[in-house]
């Protein structure tokens, strides 16, 4: 251990970690030798003292002006330091409110184009729902309009006397309609739902909605003495009409 | 330097306080500058590099740790670092190297002969010339002893037996040239 000790000394690694020459690993011995062994803590306490005089004796008289230099220095520095710190501050700030807003334009930004591919959309429906419907009213128009066209009027039986309609049908085109203009009130369970026999079949032609079907032709399909007839039937329609419950038939 | 002093500057310079670097240049200012100058051996680049150590000195006062040096070898560190770094951009400028010539290093410079800087003169002169070319080679220049023996061309038990004997001189004039330096900063 003496040795070691001794060895320690003899080298010069404490004179070099002194003045600041040692490498990081020379640096971690010493600190570790100065630190464990008393005879090198005053070793090294004593080489502290004999450099300070030694570097003392060696002062130089320093110009006038240099101190003034260097304080100055210094001060502007910590402005420096300051003015930085304060930027900064203000950047971060800026680019805070900044990441802020573009979040919320952007977010602005999506909902806007939701809403825009929403109402084209609707748009595209309108408009293909109008020209359905302009389409439809021109077919009726034509039909109406035609010299060949009949009119027939509708009554209910005794069980919708109230039941009145009128049926459109031209032979010559093979078109026929139907206008439902009054219809007796039903028990909520109950609808009126319309049947064509083509050619011996029964063809569902759909259920009469009570309210705002009144300005409406239904298209029927036309065939060579078909019948058409009215029904009611337990609500929501049925797949075979109830024949106890016919109300009106139309022949054409 | 006064313990109670040393601990108000460290206490100071940890607070950022620059009226720190005020009483660090008062109490070793003139000590860094001929530290500088004795690496450099130029008095106006030993001015620049003493100011450059001071900012270093004023940026680096977190990591002084006062457990492990006292304050002027740290202060000696940064400023020694700073005149070598100095001197090695200045060789590879030049393309020129500044040769460690030992008999200049005794050269009294115009400053030194100035009165106030009479005592430590004597102070030094008091301490044999072949035992100041070891502390200086060892101190200022930075060689290690094997080093400064084929430097100086001593051999190298001469070197060790003359650092050790240098040493006590040193510590012989410690108590006067403290207490004259002490007067003359008052």
């Amino acid at each position: 251990m003496k040795d070691k000790i001794k060895n320690f000394l003899e080298s010069d690694l404490l004179e070099s970690y002194l003045i600041g020459t040692t490498t990081e690993m020379e640096t971690m011995k010493v600190e570790q030798y100065i630190a464990m062994y008393p005879e090198v803590r005053e070793a090294y306490n004593e080489l502290q003292e004999s450099l300070e005089i030694f570097a003392k004796l060696h002062a130089i008289k320093s110009p006038e002006g240099l101190k003034e230099k260097i304080t100055a220095r210094i001060k502007s520095e910590q402005v420096g330091r300051r003015k930085f710190f304060r930027f900064a501050i203000a950047a971060s700030i800026v680019a805070m409110i900044f990441a802020g807003s573009s979040y919320f334009y952007w977010d602005q930004n999506q909902n806007l184009q939701e809403e825009n591919s929403m109402v084209s959309n609707k748009i595209k429906l309108l408009e293909a729902d109008m020209k359905q419907q302009l389409e439809d009213v021109r077919n009726q128009f034509i039909v109406l309009n035609n010299p060949s066209t009949r009119k027939y009027n509708v009554n209910g039986n005794k069980k919708a006397k109230e039941l009145k309609a009128v049926a459109y049908i031209n032979p010559v085109k093979k078109l026929s309609y139907i206008n439902v203009s009054n219809l007796p009130h039903l028990p909520e369970d109950q609808c009126f739902q319309m049947w064509a026999e083509v050619n011996g079949e029964m063809l569902n032609l759909g259920i009469i909605e009570e309210a705002g079907d009144s300005q409406k032709l239904l298209a029927l399909p036309y065939a060579e003495n078909a019948m058409g007839y009215i029904t009611i039937e337990p609500k929501g329609g049925n797949q075979n009409p109830t024949v106890d419950n016919i109300v009106a038939n139309i022949a054409y | 330097m006064s313990i109670l002093l040393e601990k108000h500057i460290v206490e100071l310079l940890q607070e950022r306080n620059d009226k720190a670097i005020s009483l660090l240049y008062d109490n070793y200012g003139d000590t860094l500058l001929g530290v500088a100058n004795k690496v450099l051996r130029n008095e106006e680049l030993a001015q620049d590099v003493l100011q450059e150590s001071f900012v270093k000195i004023w940026k680096k006062a977190d990591s002084y740790d006062p457990t492990k040096a006292k304050l002027f070898t740290w202060l000696f560190r940064i400023t020694r670092n700073t005149a070598i770094d100095k001197l090695r951009s200045l060789n590879t400028k030049t393309d020129k190297e500044i040769q460690i010539d030992v008999s200049d290093v005794y050269n009294l410079g115009v400053e030194s002969t100035r009165p106030e800087f009479m005592d430590v003169q004597e102070h030094l002169d008091k301490i044999e010339e072949k035992y100041q070319i070891v502390l200086d080679a060892l101190f200022f220049q930075g060689m290690t002893q094997q080093e400064a023996s084929e430097e100086l061309d001593i051999p190298l038990g001469t070197i060790k037996s003359r650092l050790k004997i240098g040493l006590r001189e040193l510590r012989k004039v410690y108590g006067p040239a403290v207490l004259l330096l002490l007067l003359n900063i008052v």
